[in-house]
């Protein structure tokens, strides 16, 4: 905290007002329980490269300022889901204070009215519009950054350059050599486009890309998770996947050999977020706030993002250097041109139609 | 000698002094209390399971609405319907069921003779060894021995660059059917050799002294003796194994590279990645159903005093 007053340029003034702020609050006694500093808070999140980010960026700076704590959970995304859910339901205090999530899931969550709305955080003011969530009123979660399912592979299977489009998946040479998220999660709008449809084809006609996951089961691809694709190109099981940028990176500074590309149909870009579930303690819910407000700060933002090597809400911030004209990392409304965003409410709509239809074609 | 037989009779002492405190405790008219509260643990623990699965019959009658991502109140066959109209879950269970067949027929093969052979080999130092060989991979769990395979069968592995090595080129060793079938039966033997060795135990070799004494050459012993005292072991080991295998969701998940999925994962899918608890509730319901049909199935053609725990054999 003093680390921002210092920042703030304080005068007397603000001083003496700030001080008499502080003695009234200290008078009403909710607002001290309100305040009263957890042992620790939990946040989950996504393991490898990805928590590695989110402590060096946020957890670490967050701890310095306040003294709390920060315990990474690293349980899967959509099994934390059911967990908080229950206990919501229940009555129970949820098993963690902040879920760093998919704007997908988190929209979810924000349907079941399980999130604590984050409108009255300082730091919301400034940000790109993209962390406003769509389709919902208030804040009940904060997107943080956007990213990209590009298409990564491993340039000794492309001699001639990088694959100009995906429709490359169904070429013979890559059978069993390809790989998908095993839900259809980042590639659904994509196989459309690459099927013959257009965007404008969703959600209401999926059939191109239906047609085209058919042509390409022939194919065999293999269907994992984040943490799938690294260990695949890392044992030369696979030359090419539609991942998101981060796992690609982060194996290339591993020493894997892999690019990225996006091709001519374009890759889906997406948006993480923070929520915050219902049910906590007050004082709990408070610092669990302080800490989503944390991770919107120009500072936070710079390096969470800045590791992740994703672009943050945050305007104005540097671009990795590895990364400057990346057309994985957009910046311009003509590098946003050339990706396909779907609105989350749509996402939400059609996520459980969209994974029937995929497993039908795949496990079928 | 003196210890083996010492310690049975400190058992023995301790039981009998615990039905003496319940003589004392308990009026003779409710001595037949004493066994429920023996049982009563066993009891409770039954009585939580049925409980939890009386909720997930509920919810499998239940529908998701995707506006609030709550199942709805409306009860409905909706989930039923839906496992029947779409040919996936058919594939997935036809998959996991001809699985769970496979596993059991190949494991109990496997389990056979390495059972009869720790039970009937005369040198200590080689049943310590077949002891120790079983027991080795089962203390490592399934999920360390799953990524154990990849490592072994994968593209990189240690066949793979044996065979490279060789000029032989590369096989695809992981990712399939196959690799999930051979997973499951190296996970399932161990299980298999503990069920049958208490059987294979308790047939007397004079048994089948006698039987070659009258005549019988070893196939004849094998077949018209040993294998019908051993069948209490086969069918107990067979049950587990077949129903260990066709609940399974590891070896699939990790072998499989995604398109082999059992049940299980199709459940974990449902409550997990999309969200639908009536539609998994709906999936286990069908899984806990097939399952129990398969193993009633196999008591009644087998008989139901099959497994010899008490009462007179059919």
């Amino acid at each position: 905290m003093a680390k921002r007053i210092t920042g703030t340029g304080i005068n007397r003034r603000t001083l003496l007002q700030g001080t008499a702020v502080t003695a009234g609050a200290l008078m009403a006694p909710n607002i001290v329980i309100a305040q009263e500093k957890p042992k620790e808070l939990i946040v989950r999140a996504w393991g490898g490269a990805w928590g590695e980010a989110l402590k060096s960026g946020v957890a670490d700076g967050f701890t310095a300022e306040t003294g709390i704590p920060v315990r990474l959970d690293f349980t899967e995304d959509n099994e934390i889901k059911p967990k908080i859910w229950a206990a919501v339901d229940q009555g129970r205090v949820p098993p963690i204070h902040v879920n760093w999530d998919t704007t997908t899931n988190a929209t979810i969550s924000a349907r079941r009215d399980v999130c604590v709305d984050l409108s009255d955080l300082p730091n919301l003011k400034g940000l790109l519009p993209i962390a406003k969530p769509t389709g919902l009123e208030g804040w009940p979660l904060v997107n943080t950054y956007s990213y990209v399912y590009v298409c990564a592979y491993r340039p000794e299977a492309f001699p001639e350059g990088a694959p100009t489009t995906w429709k490359v998946l169904l070429d013979e040479k890559f059978k069993k050599r390809s790989a998908l998220y095993d839900d259809g999660i980042g590639f659904n709008p994509i196989a459309v486009i690459a099927g013959g449809g257009t965007l404008k084809d969703i959600p209401d006609n999926m059939e191109p890309g239906w047609e085209f996951y058919r042509k390409l089961k022939a194919n065999e691809p293999l269907l994992g998770e984040d943490p799938d694709f690294t260990s695949w190109f890392q044992n030369g099981e696979i030359d090419i996947a539609c991942t998101i940028s981060v796992n690609a990176r982060a194996a290339r500074e591993s020493g894997i050999e892999v690019e990225w590309t996006v091709p001519e149909e374009g890759c889906k870009v997406d948006t993480d977020g923070l929520w915050i579930p219902r049910g906590l303690p007050e004082n709990e819910e408070y610092w669990a706030k302080q800490l989503v407000n944390y991770a919107l700060s120009k500072d936070a933002q710079e390096k969470w993002c800045g590791a992740l090597g994703l672009p943050p809400v945050y305007p104005g911030l540097p671009v990795p250097a590895d990364l400057q004209g990346d057309p994985a990392y957009p910046t311009t409304p003509e590098d946003y041109a050339k990706l396909v965003s779907i609105p989350s409410p749509i996402l939400v709509d059609n996520q459980p139609i969209w994974f029937a239809k995929f497993n039908e074609i795949f496990q079928g | 000698m003196a210890s083996a037989q010492s310690a049975p009779s400190l058992f023995w002492r301790l039981i009998d002094g615990l039905e003496a405190l319940l003589r004392r405790l308990v009026p003779p008219k409710r001595r037949g209390v004493t066994g429920w509260l023996f049982l009563a643990p066993a009891l409770l623990l039954v009585g939580i399971l049925a409980v939890g699965l009386g909720y997930i019959i509920e919810y499998s009658f239940h529908e998701l609405d995707i506006a609030t991502y709550r199942l709805k109140d409306a009860y409905s066959l909706g989930n039923y319907q839906t496992l029947i109209e779409r040919p996936v879950y058919r594939n997935v269970l036809w998959r996991s069921l001809l699985g769970a067949a496979l596993v059991t027929a190949i494991t109990l093969f496997f389990a056979f003779p390495y059972a009869y052979a720790m039970t009937r080999t005369r040198s200590a130092a080689m049943r310590k060894f077949l002891l120790i060989a079983l027991f080795l991979p089962f203390f490592i769990g399934q999920v360390v021995r799953a990524y154990g395979w990849l490592i072994i069968l994968g593209k990189q592995g240690v066949i793979n660059a044996m065979l490279a090595g060789l000029g032989l080129g590369t096989l695809d060793l992981i990712y399939n059917y196959g690799a999930v079938i051979f997973g499951l039966i190296q996970y399932m033997l161990p299980f298999a050799v503990l069920l049958l060795l208490p059987a294979l135990a308790a047939i007397p070799e004079d048994v089948e002294m006698a039987s070659e004494g009258l005549g019988a050459n070893w196939v004849s012993t094998f077949r018209h003796v040993v294998l019908p005292m051993a069948k209490p072991g086969l069918i107990g080991a067979g049950i587990v194994v077949f129903t260990l295998t066709l609940t399974d969701f590891a070896m699939p998940e990790i072998l499989g590279g995604g398109t082999t999925d059992f049940v299980a994962s199709a459940i974990y899918d449902s409550f997990f990645q999309i969200s639908n608890a009536g539609l998994g509730a709906a999936l286990s319901v069908a899984l806990v159903l097939i399952g129990s049909a398969f193993v009633a199935l196999f008591f009644s053609i087998a008989g139901s005093t099959t497994l010899d725990i008490g009462g007179e054999k059919k």
